[in-house]
C-alpha cells in the first residue's frame, strides 16, 4: 500500500485517553498522522484547574518544546511559575523539571519532542497509554486488546508486561496479572522494585503467589 | 537553557511576507526542526511554496500546526482549509506545500525531521542568527555575523546569497554582486530567487548584477 502524501487533522478530532486522577487526558498526535521523525502530542484539561502537562523530568534525554494552543496555563519549569497564555511556547531541557496545570477549561498544549544525536525512536509508553487510557474510559475489552498491541511492538520492554499486570491486577484478574508481572521481573528485575509499591497490586500483595 | 517566549514576541520581519520566529535557533534545541511563522494581514504567504528535496530540501517530515487565525494550505495542488488547530503533516519530501493566511494573525508552527537519522540543523537555518538583524535594518551587523558564519561553511550558497542581501541593502554593491556571483555558481536555483528579490532592488539596475544572476565569470567585485 503506498503511503499518502500528507495526513490533515484537527485537535478537536483527535482521541481522547484519561492518564491519571488529576484530570490529564492525552490526545494522540505522533499515532494519528504516523509521524515517524519526532514525538508529538497533545493534552487536554477539561476544567480550570485540571493537570494538563504531568510534572516529570525527561529521564530518557528528550528536548520537549510545549505550545499553548488554547485557553491558558500554569507551568512550573524547574523553580519557575509562568502564566501561559495561548501562543505561549516553553522549551525544557532533559533535566528540567517540568509541569502545568489549566488556569481555563479545555486548555490544550502541543508537545514536540525528541533526543538529540540519535534518530527518534517512537516511545513506548504510547502504546501503553492508549491501552491504561481505555480502562480508564471503562472500555476493558478494547485496553486489554491495545495492550496486546503494545507488548507486541516491543517484546522485550518489561514496562509493557508490568503495565500488562497493573491492567488485570486492576480489573480483578489474578491470574494474568501474577503472569505478566512475573515476565516483566524476567525482562528486568527492577518491575519487582516497582511492584512492591505500586497500590494497583494492593489486593494481591499478600497473596503467596504474589511474584514480588 | 530551558526558557520561554511568545510566538509573536520572537517573530521578526526578515524579508517581505510573513515574520519569522526562530523558534528552534532561539531555544537551542538540537532534537528536531521548529519554527513559527506569522502572517499580520490575510493574503501573506506563510508557507512559502517549496518541497524537501534538492539542493535546498531536507528530505525532512514536515508538520505544520495553525496556532492561530486561519489559513488555506495547498499539498500536491489538494486545497486544504485549516482553521486554528488544525495539524498538516507532510510526510513525502517531495510533496509540493505551501500556505497562504486567511485571517490577520494568522501563527504557523513547523516541526521537522528526517525519520530514521540524527537531526543536524539545515542549511538554509545557518543564516538565522544574522537574518534577526534584517528586521532592525541594521545590515552592517548582519554583515558581521555573517562573516562569523562563514568561518564554518564558507561554501554555503545561502550564507552567500544572505550576505549578498544585506550588503545589497547596506549599499556595499561590489561586494553583493560579488557574493551573490558565488551563490548562484554553487547553486542556480539562487538566480530565479534573486530576479524577485527586492533585497536587490538597489542594485538590480548595475550589468554586474545581470552577470552575477547569469552565473557568469569575473564580475569585478572583491568576491570573498
Amino acid at each position: 500500500m503506498t503511503e499518502k502524501a500528507y495526513e490533515v487533522a484537527h485537535l478537536d478530532e483527535l482521541d481522547h485517553f484519561p492518564v491519571d486522577e488529576e484530570g490529564l487526558v492525552w490526545r494522540p498526535v505522533r499515532r494519528r498522522l504516523g509521524i515517524r521523525a519526532f514525538g508529538t502530542n497533545a493534552y487536554t484539561a477539561e476544567k480550570e484547574g485540571d493537570r494538563v502537562v504531568e510534572e516529570h523530568f525527561e529521564r530518557d534525554g528528550h528536548e520537549e518544546l510545549y505550545l499553548v494552543a488554547k485557553g491558558r496555563a500554569t507551568f512550573t519549569l524547574g523553580e519557575e511559575e509562568i502564566d501561559a497564555s495561548a501562543g505561549t511556547l516553553v522549551y525544557a531541557t532533559p533535566g528540567t523539571k517540568r509541569g502545568a496545570v489549566a488556569v481555563e477549561p479545555e486548555t490544550t498544549i502541543v508537545a514536540f519532542g525528541a533526543k538529540p544525536g540519535v534518530p527518534h525512536e517512537i516511545s513506548g509508553w504510547e502504546g501503553i497509554f492508549v491501552a491504561l487510557g481505555y480502562l480508564k474510559k471503562g472500555e476493558e475489552e478494547k485496553g486489554r486488546q491495545a495492550m496486546a498491541v503494545a507488548i507486541a511492538e516491543r517484546p522485550n520492554d518489561w514496562q509493557g508486561q508490568y503495565n500488562a499486570a497493573c491492567f488485570e491486577s486492576l480489573t480483578g484478574n489474578k491470574e494474568a496479572a501474577m503472569a505478566h508481572l512475573q515476565r516483566a521481573i524476567e525482562l528486568d528485575p527492577k518491575a519487582r522494585e516497582f511492584a512492591q509499591k505500586d497500590t494497583d497490586f494492593d489486593w494481591l500483595r499478600d497473596d503467596p503467589e504474589f511474584p514480588a | 537553557m530551558s526558557g520561554t517566549a511568545k510566538i509573536t514576541d520572537l517573530a521578526v520581519q526578515v524579508s517581505s511576507g510573513p515574520r519569522w520566529a526562530m523558534v528552534r535557533t532561539h531555544f537551542g534545541i538540537g532534537a528536531f526542526g521548529v519554527n513559527a511563522y506569522v502572517a499580520d494581514e490575510p493574503g501573506v504567504a506563510i508557507i512559502g511554496e517549496h518541497d524537501e528535496l534538492g539542493t535546498s530540501g531536507t528530505l525532512h517530515e514536515e508538520l505544520y500546526f495553525v496556532a492561530s487565525g486561519h489559513a488555506t494550505f495547498t499539498v500536491n495542488g489538494d486545497e486544504i482549509d485549516a482553521p486554528a488547530g488544525t495539524f498538516v503533516f507532510v510526510r513525502d519530501p517531495a510533496a509540493k506545500r505551501g500556505a497562504i493566511a486567511t485571517e490577520a494573525g494568522t501563527a504557523v508552527v513547523i516541526a521537522g525531521g528526517r525519520p530514521g537519522e540524527a537531526f543536524t540543523p539545515s542549511a538554509w537555518e545557518r543564516s538565522a542568527p544574522a537574518l534577526r538583524y534584517f528586521a532592525t535594518q541594521d545590515y552592517d551587523k548582519a554583515i558581521e555575523e555573517f562573516e562569523r558564519l562563514r568561518a564554518d561553511a564558507p561554501d554555503d550558497p545561502g550564507l552567500l546569497y544572505n550576505l549578498a542581501c544585506a550588503e545589497s541593502l547596506a549599499g556595499r554593491s561590489a561586494d553583493a554582486v560579488g557574493h551573490l556571483s558565488q551563490a548562484v555558481k554553487l547553486d542556480p536555483d539562487f538566480r530565479q530567487l534573486a530576479e524577485k528579490d527586492s533585497d536587490f532592488d538597489p542594485i538590480r539596475t548595475m550589468p554586474e548584477f545581470a552577470s552575477a544572476v547569469a552565473g557568469e565569470p569575473d564580475t569585478g567585485s572583491s568576491g570573498a
